[in-house]
């Protein structure tokens, strides 16, 4: 290949290269303030230098006088888990909808990191975070160093608590919205229940519980479940698995199909998307599942035929609460809130598809149960083993 | 000497001259890199929405309007500034560095680095054995969650005693790290001399076992969690029985002592493999295991031996990980093991080139800290910017060929290569 030749096709690659990258912004997004075929050139410095101080995301308006800059530091797993972080990012994204926030998500691989993006947001001066919200108990030792550090600086820690003056600690009661999954699984399995394809047998007295990873704040889900298995009626039992994993569908499904198998008719997981193999495996025997956090008759539409209903956690509320009351001046750092039922921290829904079909005695049954605990009638234990 | 000769030896050396050349086709490597993820940086930035744009194209740009007035005539913005990101990603791992050396994202950037070394060196270690020890991960586990249970039995004893406790307990908890991580390695190592077991499986499969067995005995308060917590891991150690913070601040979970163990290892295992007859005997196995055993290699006790130095080191790194950066034990350990093996390659597995190849990881890796805090480009395509780096980095055949075909692009030098070639010099080849 000769040198002219070589020099035509570095030419035609290069005209090639801009072509594509206009192709690409023919169809898609972009910015929208600064249109393609905009032909006047401003702002020199901008493009060279630092253009990494323009990063946060606009949300309302432009008055540059009362942002609430927010940094968000999300659990490991990042964003798209489907469950825990996107629910805090539905808080956050409400906010900017609601109030003047301009926000930085972050999102660490693993749990060594968390110091190190607590101290990134809460030490940056451009934007000077006004909130620096933790997401997940595993942040709880990394921010019990870092907040000391930086005594002027917010945070919010969800899932955990840290006891630092400006820190506010968000923790919820699982136990007591697993509580009403348990009541819920037992009513339908003690009656013939059949809804789309799949059913329950009246003689069956058995229910599953799929866990992820055993830990403390997974067995609160454990233990309110099998509470309110047993508070509904002594002689069932909850055969139980942690698979060890909370991205693990296919051992969710094993674990579930054999569950199903033995004789139990509703499976109820903390597992996060190991739960989605737990679906299926209800879809395949003709089961009932309970799902966890979210609505996941919504976020697992697929398997809206199997949700009885999902224990949702409202993470999201948490995080609302907390840029909600930075916004008006009133920040309670310092403070411990703990969510429970009263609080609508957790609540079990029913299913988009088979919530119609729970007979209605049911639903009051666990309506009753409910406000029996938010009266206090109703003790649940957070450790399984005092069930 | 015509300017084309010049140029033509120039690139004769770029092909031929080996620590020139490294540096050469690392530098082209990086420059490639940054120049095809600049790309598709600007490219996922068409495709994101935002506000306003980080970063304008325009022909001509501004630097040429600004003299001869007029505008662009094409001129377009983009969502992510690929100039900012790639400072952010290299600049930012080391923060202030020249203003404030101890600054705490150069620490994390020299903390990743330290345990990446000794993951780095284990896999070398093996590798030049000829041993494929995909099981570092697993014995770094092993190495770290030993380290972390004995001592915590062990430094309460040595309580009382200030600077000499740490003098004491310190090199124990490495000692420890070394032995776990090192009968770990073994393990395999003997499967594979006496039992005929591929390594490639048994330590794969040794990984699992580490982080499950990990798993069960920190998972329930009573054996070895920490009941005060809702994380899987064990009480915290006492501050004396960590590496101390020397210059840097105590909350970025550095230590120099520790950097500079690290340097030593990388050193002396050099020194092993290369100035020692068991080094020459566990090379020579590794290049030649037939010759190896004619000429008198004990080639079962070479692979047993090299595995469990392999599983020593990573067992070390474990230590070091538990008593610098966590101070205790925790599930979730990072994947030093399986970036170990990636440095390690990178370093063409020698012990002096690991040091380099973990400092590039650990900057790409505190990097993308800064970048995902700095910048509103998502993690996955910070993810894709270091893999592009890693890529074109270990590549060098790649850049010698491209050196070689350029080479020949250049008018013919009148004289034949006739005097290069008699005189026993470097071939073309």
């Amino acid at each position: 290949m000769s040198e002219f030749d070589r020099r035509t096709f570095l030419k035609t690659t290069a005209g090639l290269g801009v072509v594509g990258l206009g192709g690409i912004a023919g169809c898609t997004g972009g910015p929208s303030g600064d249109g393609d075929e905009d032909t006047t050139t401003e702002s020199t410095t901008e493009d060279t230098g630092g253009g990494d101080e323009d990063t946060t995301t606009e949300s309302d308006g432009g008055d540059e006088g009362d942002v609430t800059n927010v940094g968000m530091v999300y659990a490991t797993g990042g964003l798209g888990d489907g469950s825990f972080n996107d629910q805090a990012q539905q808080g956050l994204l409400a906010a900017a909808d609601d109030f003047n926030v301009e926000y930085q998500e972050t999102q660490p691989d693993e749990a060594a990191q968390f110091g190190n993006f607590q101290q990134q947001l809460a030490g940056s001066t451009d934007p000077d975070y006004d909130l620096v919200s933790c997401i997940g108990f595993l942040q709880q030792d990394s921010l019990s160093q870092t907040a000391p550090q930086y005594p002027d600086q917010d945070f919010q820690i969800v899932d955990q608590t840290v006891d630092e003056p400006n820190v506010a600690s968000y923790t919820f009661r699982e136990h007591e919205g697993s509580f009403l999954a348990g009541v819920l699984a037992t009513e339908l399995s003690s009656m013939d229940f059949s809804a789309a394809e799949s059913s329950t047998a009246s003689d069956s007295t058995n229910l599953g519980f799929v866990g992820g990873i055993e830990s403390a704040l997974i067995k609160k889900f454990e233990a309110g479940f099998k509470a309110g298995v047993k508070y509904t009626n002594e002689n069932f039992d909850v055969s139980t698995s942690y698979t060890g994993s909370f991205n693990d569908p296919t051992a969710g499904q094993e674990a579930a199909l054999s569950m199903y198998s033995s004789g139990a008719d509703i499976v109820y997981h903390a597992s996060g998307n190991t739960g989605t193999g737990v679906f299926q495996a209800a879809q395949e025997k003709g089961r009932f599942a309970i799902g966890v956090d979210r609505d996941q008759s919504v976020t697992k539409e697929s398997y809206a035929d199997v949700i009885l209903a999902s224990m949702v956690k409202r993470v999201d509320t948490a995080v609302y609460n907390a840029i909600e009351a930075k916004v008006n001046g009133e920040y309670p750092g310092g403070s411990q809130e703990t969510l429970g039922l009263p609080e609508e921290g957790v609540a079990l829904v029913y299913g988009q598809q088979l919530g119609s079909e729970v007979p209605d005695d049911v639903q009051s049954t666990v309506a009753d149960a409910r406000q029996g605990i938010i009266d206090g009638d109703i003790e649940v234990p957070t450790d399984p083993s005092n069930v | 000497m015509s300017a084309s000769d010049r140029a033509r030896s120039a690139f004769e050396r770029i092909v031929t001259a080996s620590g020139v050349e490294r540096l050469l086709i690392s530098v082209s490597a990086l420059v490639l890199s940054i120049l095809i993820g600049g790309v598709i940086v600007l490219a996922a930035g068409r495709m994101a929405d935002c506000g306003t744009a980080a970063y304008r194209l325009a022909l001509p740009g501004s630097f040429v309007t600004q003299f001869t007035g007029g505008s662009a005539v094409v001129a377009m913005g983009f969502c992510y500034d690929p100039i900012a990101v790639y400072d952010l990603l290299f600049l930012g791992a080391f923060g202030d560095v020249l203003g404030d050396p101890t600054n705490g994202q150069f620490a994390t950037t020299l903390a990743e680095t330290t345990v990446l070394a000794f993951a780095g060196v284990a896999v070398a270690v093996a590798f030049r054995a000829g041993v494929f020890n995909i099981g570092a991960q697993g014995q770094l586990v092993v190495g770290a969650l030993t380290t972390a249970v004995t001592l915590l039995f062990v430094a309460p004893l040595f309580g009382g005693l200030g600077v000499l406790g740490t003098v004491v307990v310190l090199p124990l908890g490495l000692l420890l790290g070394a032995l776990g991580g090192g009968l770990y390695g073994a393990l395999p190592g003997a499967l594979k001399a006496y039992a005929d077991a591929n390594e490639v499986i048994t330590t794969i499969m040794l990984n699992f076992v580490a982080t499950s067995v990990a798993l069960w005995l920190v998972n329930d308060s009573s054996r070895f969690k920490d009941p005060d917590s809702f994380s899987n891991q064990t009480v915290p150690l006492p501050e004396f029985s960590q590496f101390p913070s020397v210059f840097f601040r105590a909350r970025d979970d550095f230590s120099v002592v520790a950097l500079a163990v690290g340097v030593l290892t990388l050193v002396g295992v050099w020194y092993l493999l290369t100035r020692t007859s068991f080094g020459y005997d566990l090379r020579t196995s590794g290049i030649q295991p037939d010759a190896a055993e004619y000429g008198g290699v004990d080639a079962d006790r070479t692979v047993v031996a090299s595995m469990a130095l392999s599983g020593a080191l990573a067992g070390i790194g474990g230590a070091v990980y538990v008593l610098m950066m966590l101070g205790n034990f925790q599930t979730g350990v990072p994947t030093y093991g399986f970036d170990g093996i990636t440095v390690s390659i990178l370093a063409g597995n020698n012990p002096l080139g690991v040091g380099f190849a973990a400092l590039l990881f650990g900057v790409l890796k505190s990097g993308s800290i800064v970048v995902q805090v700095g910048s509103d480009v998502p993690p996955e395509l910070v993810g894709v910017l270091r893999g592009l780096i890693i890529l074109f980095v270990a590549m060098p055949e790649f850049f010698r060929m491209a050196g070689r075909r350029f080479d020949s692009l250049l008018p013919e030098r009148e004289e034949p290569q006739g005097a290069v070639a008699t005189d026993g010099g470097v071939s073309d080849e």
